[in-house]
């Protein structure tokens, strides 16, 4: 196969598949595990319950 | 949900202190270096006729301390912190990691002593000769084992998008500065790179783009996904954009170097290509800047109380006006106009003073008393007043080189109609004169900004009151 051929293949497989992650990206499935992804910065205060005291709270 | 079960776990914090102090100690170092050099762009007397305090000789000095000295230590400080906290466990293999902060110390030295001595291998942020950047490899890949050593070891499930960036940015930095520093050694302080011609050119801005694509971009983004939703007390705007910004974006920055050579010896197609893939990467940069600006959204009244979270958020907003400017820049036809200007360099500076910079402050803030066990900052008077400072000298800054740039660019191309130059080089130099004395004043409020963060720094961390007993505070 010609070289420009392979490439323009290549790209045509890398742009499905960027569509197919975005799509897995925003699915419905995925929502809840992601929110909680999103929330596990707030839980990692060591020994105590910190955590409840930084999350929304005013900076001093 | 987030879950409220306390953790059985100490994390290392040995080794982010040392590279927290140092961010602050080579910050100041490598931007007042910067200021000598905007100083004696203005009064060129200032290199005293020592050829040790050439501009020439200084100048890859200040970039080196500013982008491997200070940015990266901040990179390694939060980098340390971040992972430990997002996988709730303790650091892999702690000796490396001391190992790491000790032999990029020695790095930084023998780039203080050997860049003045005019030892350099002459490719722009890869100057540093060839046994110095042995030691960065075997830096480097001590980092690569303790991040994902400590990746495999986490308790989480999930490996929170924070670390996807420092990964990608830890992972492509070692491919990046292998290749580029190819070289073969006639002595210890000479060697020749092993590529020729168009092709060293375009792997040094393969290099050097994915240098600012990755260390100043990826990592800093890894910064940001842990610092904006932490300070704000908010989980990030959309996690589902920050995976698919995160691929987006490492997809395309690896093509963007050419723009750094267009109308070169390089072939058009690839001033071409690297013209386009700098074009796109627009979309994934603005995906990023808006995910963290957004993280605020309905708590926006914040940014009124809390000068950290300005920080934070004002950077954001630099790495949105650098990354629009960036692409436009790339475009040939504007390039034309741009190139070798100040222009570039004022666009350098929005994006190193105004994102890197304002991210890393920002980041050492919230992270600083963390890691000393106290309840915050000495003083938030002192953060805001750095916070003006600093964004005061950045927008003068960068107003001086814009002004300076396109005025360099319309008077190197302004032709007499026989065809003659209208102006010569000494012409336009001269015009950039007062630009040259705005910028090193925007250039010294931002270093008094940063000697106001070490004093502030250094009243929090010999401040003899520890953080309120967390037991306490949670009974």
């Amino acid at each position: 196969m010609e070289f420009a051929t392979v490439h323009s293949i290549l790209t045509v497989i890398l742009f499905v598949g960027f569509v197919a992650f975005v799509i897995w990206a925003y699915s419905k499935k995925r929502k809840s595990d992601f929110e909680e992804a999103a929330n596990l910065v707030f839980d990692d205060e060591p020994e105590s319950g910190k955590q409840h005291s930084k999350r929304e709270k005013e900076h001093e | 949900m987030s879950q409220t079960k306390p953790l059985n776990v100490e994390y290392n914090y040995s080794v982010v202190r040392l590279f927290a102090i140092t961010t602050v100690l080579w910050g100041i170092v490598g931007m007042a270096v910067g200021v000598l050099i905007a100083a004696q762009l203005y009064w060129p007397a200032l290199n005293f006729d020592t050829p040790w305090l050439t501009y020439s000789r200084l100048r890859p000095l200040h970039t080196n301390a500013v982008i491997f000295a200070f940015g990266t230590s901040a990179l390694f400080a939060t980098c340390y912190y971040v992972v430990q906290r997002t996988c709730q466990v303790r650091l892999f293999a702690e000796k490396l990691a001391m190992f790491t902060f000790w032999g990029w110390q020695a790095v930084i030295i023998a780039a203080v002593i050997t860049l003045p001595m005019g030892l350099s291998q002459s490719k722009e942020y890869a100057e540093l000769e060839w046994p110095i950047d042995v030691l960065i490899t075997i830096v480097w890949v001590s980092f690569a084992i303790v991040f994902f050593g400590t990746l495999a070891k986490r308790k989480t499930s999930h490996i929170y998008v924070a670390n996807w960036f420092y990964g990608g940015f830890i992972i492509t930095v070692a491919a990046l500065h292998i290749v580029n520093s190819m070289v073969i050694p006639l002595n210890l302080g000479k060697s020749y790179s092993i590529y020729a011609g168009a092709v060293d050119a375009m792997v040094q801005w393969w290099y050097g783009h994915n240098a600012v694509g990755f260390l100043l971009t990826a990592g800093f983004l890894g910064m940001m996904y842990y610092f904006v939703p932490k300070q704000s007390g908010r989980p990030v705007y959309s996690y589902r954009l920050s995976i698919v910004h995160f691929w987006a974006l490492i997809a395309l920055y690896i093509w963007a170097g050419p723009h750094h050579l267009h109308y070169t010896a390089l072939p058009d197609w690839t001033q071409s290509l690297g013209m386009v893939m700098s074009v796109v990467l627009f979309v994934p940069s603005w995906g990023g800047m808006i995910n963290g600006i957004m993280t605020l959204s309905g708590a926006w009244h914040k940014l009124k109380t809390d000068p950290i979270l300005r920080f934070l958020i004002v950077s954001l907003s630099f790495y949105g006006m650098s990354t629009f400017e960036g692409p436009m820049m790339a475009i040939k036809s504007v390039n034309a106009l741009s190139h070798y200007t100040d222009w570039t360099v004022g666009h350098v500076h929005s994006g190193a003073l105004g994102w890197v910079a304002m991210i890393s402050i920002g980041a050492m803030y919230h992270l600083i008393p963390a890691v000393y066990n106290k309840d915050g900052m000495y003083s938030l008077k002192l953060i805001n007043t750095h916070f003006w400072l600093h964004t005061i000298g950045v927008v003068l800054y960068i107003v001086a080189m814009w002004i300076s740039g396109i005025m360099q660019g319309m008077m190197w191309r302004a032709v007499n109609t026989d065809g003659t130059l209208t102006y010569s080089f000494v012409q336009s130099l001269e015009a950039s004169m007062p630009f040259y004395l705005m910028r090193f004043i925007g250039g010294a409020f931002v270093v008094a900004g940063m000697l106001l963060m070490a004093y502030n720094v250094y009243k929090t961390v010999s401040s003899k009151t520890p953080a309120a007993q967390p037991a306490a505070a949670a009974a």
